[in-house]
């Protein structure tokens, strides 16, 4: 496996704390998130490093790795934009493939908040290659009233990432 | 996804000549072969399994922990790489002509269930040279999953695909 490097203020996302197996998005990754400040374009970054286990026979990022990126971006990026702690299950996505990407690139996801609503959830979803864009996706997520089932596994590991 | 339909073409050549080889029968249902042919995103996530019946291609897995999110269930972004795959090779069996996804539109309708065989096929609703329209349907034994329609962008059909070893 190609060493992942992330870029500087990116934390690996530990997905699985306390679980016995790991679950998928510990599975196709590592991922790493970035929090910058409110309000800004950064303020939620997914990043990860294209390995060839994310990738088709071609050597091309999958489509499915794009779409379970985008996916994640839009309910974890989009739920934290909005301030929401709760796992927000996806029921509408259409994702645009705009470009390739290949092993070795380092992509990142950034998600826009279009409208929050008592149960909804709107956001558009961006994942780009340096300045060019590969995927545009846009998302609907349920926001399930009450608390929800929890979703406080998810946590960046505070240290460095270890690059593997 | 971008090859999804290139993995269909091998798997449609094996299927012609009825090989039918499935490794443990009592989990998968009969006439599913395995896509052994996969590797990279789909072996990472598979196994993955495949059958022709009445000239259509439907595929199926049996999700496992690994592909499970924060709530147990099957993670959206598998449905999604799983159900894309199985459209594109509709389009491969409907057309012979490889594809790439251009666009996928999804409505997630129900929960996949960790454990379940999950199927899913996809239909060509219309085609001109460059593009075409696939309908696709992602199903369990009690409801349906995950609804799709999408656009595939139609590879010449003399270009040939480089494989990384």
């Amino acid at each position: 496996m190609l060493p992942d490097n992330p870029p500087e203020g990116f934390l690996r996302i530990d997905f699985d704390r306390d679980r016995p197996d790991p679950t998928f998005n510990t599975h196709i990754g590592p991922l790493y998130a970035k929090r910058g400040t409110k309000g800004t374009r950064d303020e939620f970054v997914l990043g990860f490093r294209v390995q060839t286990h994310m990738c088709n026979p071609t050597g091309g990022l999958h489509g499915g790795m794009m779409m379970a990126v985008a996916d994640l971006v839009g309910t974890m990026g989009g739920g934290t934009l909005a301030g929401l702690r709760k796992f927000l299950p996806t029921v509408n996505m259409t994702c645009d493939f705009v470009a390739p990407a290949r092993v070795g690139d380092w992509v990142e996801g950034r998600p826009e908040l279009v409208r929050v609503t008592r149960s909804l959830l709107f956001t558009n979803i961006y994942l780009t290659v340096g300045e060019e864009k590969i995927l545009r996706a846009s998302s609907i997520a349920k926001i399930p009233s009450g608390d929800g089932p929890a979703f406080g596994k998810a946590r960046l590991e505070r240290k460095e990432a270890a690059s593997s | 996804m971008w090859v999804m339909a290139w993995l269909c073409s091998l798997a449609s050549l094996e299927a012609q000549s009825l090989i039918c080889g499935v490794s443990s029968p009592s989990e998968i249902p009969s006439g599913f072969r395995e896509l052994t042919e996969a590797s990279g995103f789909a072996a990472a996530n598979g196994p993955w399994f495949e059958k022709i019946e009445n000239d259509r291609a439907i595929r199926g897995f049996r999700p496992g922990p690994q592909h499970a999110n924060a709530l147990g269930i099957v993670h959206g972004g598998m449905l999604a790489a799983f159900l894309d795959s199985a459209m594109g090779t509709a389009v491969w069996h409907t057309l012979k002509r490889r594809a790439v996804t251009l666009r996928l539109s999804l409505d997630y309708l129900g929960p996949g269930r960790i454990g379940d065989w999950l199927q899913a096929e996809g239909e060509v609703v219309g085609h001109d040279e460059h593009v075409a329209q696939v309908r696709g349907r992602l199903y369990g034994p009690r409801h349906d999953v995950l609804a799709g329609l999408g656009a595939f962008a139609l590879l010449s059909r003399q270009r040939s695909l480089k494989i990384r070893s």
